[in-house]
């Protein structure tokens, strides 16, 4: 028996270190020696296949910036979390979320970002797509706020050439899709030159919701109102991003306009 | 010789080395099989489906938004760029990175283990397979026989190739078999991209090929291979140099878990990565992982390998022709 057993580990191991050196070989082979072959990318097209495994269910896709993303909620849930919360208490129906927020993202990011194929496919089987952009073009990314006219007017206009072209991709993309937008909230309401970058704020949010007024089925969501009291109960440590309540605000304007 | 190496795998197997590794490795790849399951739950839940694409595109917005934060160092923001990018090429070739099926499962299980697990696995088998004859006092009556020293160094190390040649197989195997009974035993064929390589921050696709996953499985497990025969092979010199199999194997595991954290750090250190154990984990050049130092590439690592692993050889046979054994 246990002469057997060396035996047979013997003629195992033997068997083992042949494979083992043709692989050997075969791996040098295939990564030093047959440079320039053109690869087998080629015969492995990629299968267009449109079917959404997302059926049965509501799909919400959310875009955009650290709002989207949920920075400054210490649960890190954001309002799109909460919004989650508000309406599986509101109805029976099965909700998918995809949120491709990214922090710090702009309206040119944004634009680049609908690029990509798998953010498209999602786009596409989406009933409802939220986006939150524009505070990072406005404020430098919750630093401060330049308040030189000049150069607002110009980051207003890349502003809203992007979002006129981010509104039509995603139509051009899904045709019946709701599309929400939020709008921005003054954090620095409670500063000096409150008057100055309110009005700054308003006249963004004024000409984003003029641009949206002419898109089909596209809904520009205010958040101004919700802040422009209480400000400091709402923002988080940075005083820039919303915390948990400001969020909350937020989710419930939302959930309150999505019906089904 | 066949004979002497006869005798030789008779004492590896008579001590149930292997029989131990091979428990050892069944044990876990059930626990990591029970995690990617979990894992693989969980996503359905969070996402609704177990489209891959789902999975890979949360991923990048995730990677990207921990880019953003600030709190990160140089070397792993780099990782993280190079991550989205290639998770990016998948997606935008449609190609899942992540077949799921237990060759999927082997592959990834393979590539986690290469520069430690597998070593300290390989060393269970190798670390007294000399020092233990000294230490019992059994070298004497070995060389007592009218046969040449060197050959009875020589029939130990060939039983130590054949011994580590069945433990990698046995890695495989194993990580296949009990992976399949939850992941299904499908996949052989499934596409993987390989040749990825890093010119700084960018990704290089130039010299991508797309090749089927039992392919990649052979060249990756030969590497894997490669690494199990050089950490042998120094784990048989300090078995020739320390009598002491315990302090022989310490210093090994030293070696080899100051390898470990040494890479995620010494990328500034240059010259570290002329250390074999820096040079362990092979499998990332395939499947496109940033190099632990910028400039290393398969075929130097390789190099430092082997060259480690002949003098390793070299040192082995002078000290043990020459010693005293008393």
């Amino acid at each position: 028996m246990k002469k057997y057993s060396v035996g047979f580990t013997l003629f195992l191991s033997i068997l083992s270190l042949g494979l083992m050196l043709v692989g050997f070989g075969w791996t040098i082979q295939n990564q030093f020696l047959n440079n320039g072959t053109p690869s087998a990318m080629e015969q492995a097209k990629p299968v267009e296949d449109k079917t959404t495994n997302d059926q049965g269910s509501k799909v919400i896709v959310a875009l955009g910036d650290s709002l989207t993303r949920g920075m400054g909620d210490d649960t890190g849930k954001g309002y799109i979390g909460y919004l989650v919360d508000e309406l599986g208490d509101k109805s029976k129906e099965k909700i998918t979320i995809h949120n491709y927020g990214v922090n710090g993202y702009r309206s040119i990011q944004l634009l680049e970002q609908l690029r990509q194929v798998e953010i498209q496919r999602k786009i596409q089987s989406a009933d409802y797509i939220l986006i939150t952009i524009g505070g990072n073009d406005l404020f430098q990314s919750g630093e401060t706020m330049d308040l030189d006219e000049k150069k607002i007017a110009q980051a207003k206009a890349g502003y809203l050439k992007n979002l006129d072209s981010i509104l039509k991709e995603v139509r051009t993309l899904n045709e019946s899709a709701i599309i929400f937008h939020i709008g921005l909230y003054n954090p620095f309401i409670d500063l000096n030159d409150s008057e100055l970058t309110t009005k700054i704020v308003r006249d963004w949010n004024y000409d984003t919701n003029a641009l949206l007024d002419q898109k089909e089925k596209a809904v520009y969501v205010p958040t101004f109102d919700l802040f422009q009291l209480s400000v400091k109960d709402y923002l988080y440590t940075d005083n820039f991003h919303p915390n948990a309540e400001g969020y909350k605000l937020i989710a419930e304007r939302v959930s309150s306009l999505i019906t089904w | 010789m066949i004979s002497l190496v006869r005798n030789e795998m008779l004492k590896i197997v008579r001590k149930k080395r292997i029989l131990i590794v091979a428990g050892i490795i069944a044990v876990l790849v059930a626990l990591f099989t029970y995690s990617q399951y979990r894992d693989l739950e969980r996503r359905l839940e969070r996402f609704g489906d177990v489209d891959w694409r789902t999975t890979v595109q949360q991923q990048i917005i995730d990677m990207q938004n921990r880019l953003t934060s600030s709190g990160i160092s140089d070397e792993w923001k780099s990782e993280l760029q190079l991550t989205i990018q290639q998770q990016q090429y998948y997606l935008d070739n449609n190609v899942n990175p992540m077949e799921p099926g237990a060759p999927s499962f082997a592959r990834m299980f393979a590539e986690h283990s290469i520069n430690l697990l597998l070593p300290l696995m390989i060393m269970v088998v190798a670390a007294d397979i000399v020092s233990a004859e000294r230490t019992a006092g059994t070298v004497k009556l070995l060389l007592t026989r009218p046969v040449k020293r060197w050959k009875i160094l020589m029939s130990k190390y060939l039983a130590l190739i054949l011994s580590v040649s069945i433990i990698v197989i046995l890695f495989g195997v194993l990580s296949y078999l009990i992976s399949g009974f939850v992941f299904g035993y499908l996949g052989w064929s499934a596409p993987v991209i390989t040749g990825f390589s890093v010119a700084g921050n960018e990704l290089n696709t130039n010299a991508v090929q797309m090749i089927p996953q039992w392919q990649y499985l052979l060249m990756e497990f030969s590497l894997v291979w490669f690494v199990a025969l050089i950490v042998g092979t120094i784990t048989f010199m300090l078995s020739v140099l320390i009598r002491n199999t315990p302090a022989g194997m310490g210093v090994m595991l030293a070696a080899l878990i100051s390898g470990a954290i040494l890479s995620s750090m010494v990328a500034s250190w240059e010259s570290a990565k002329y250390l074999f154990m820096i040079n362990l984990n092979l499998t990332g050049y395939l499947s496109g992982q940033a190099p632990p130092i910028e400039g290393m590439t398969l075929g130097f690592s390789l190099i430092v390998l082997a060259v480690w692993g002949l003098a390793a050889l070299v040192v082995s046979f002078a000290v043990f022709i020459r010693q005293d054994i008393y």
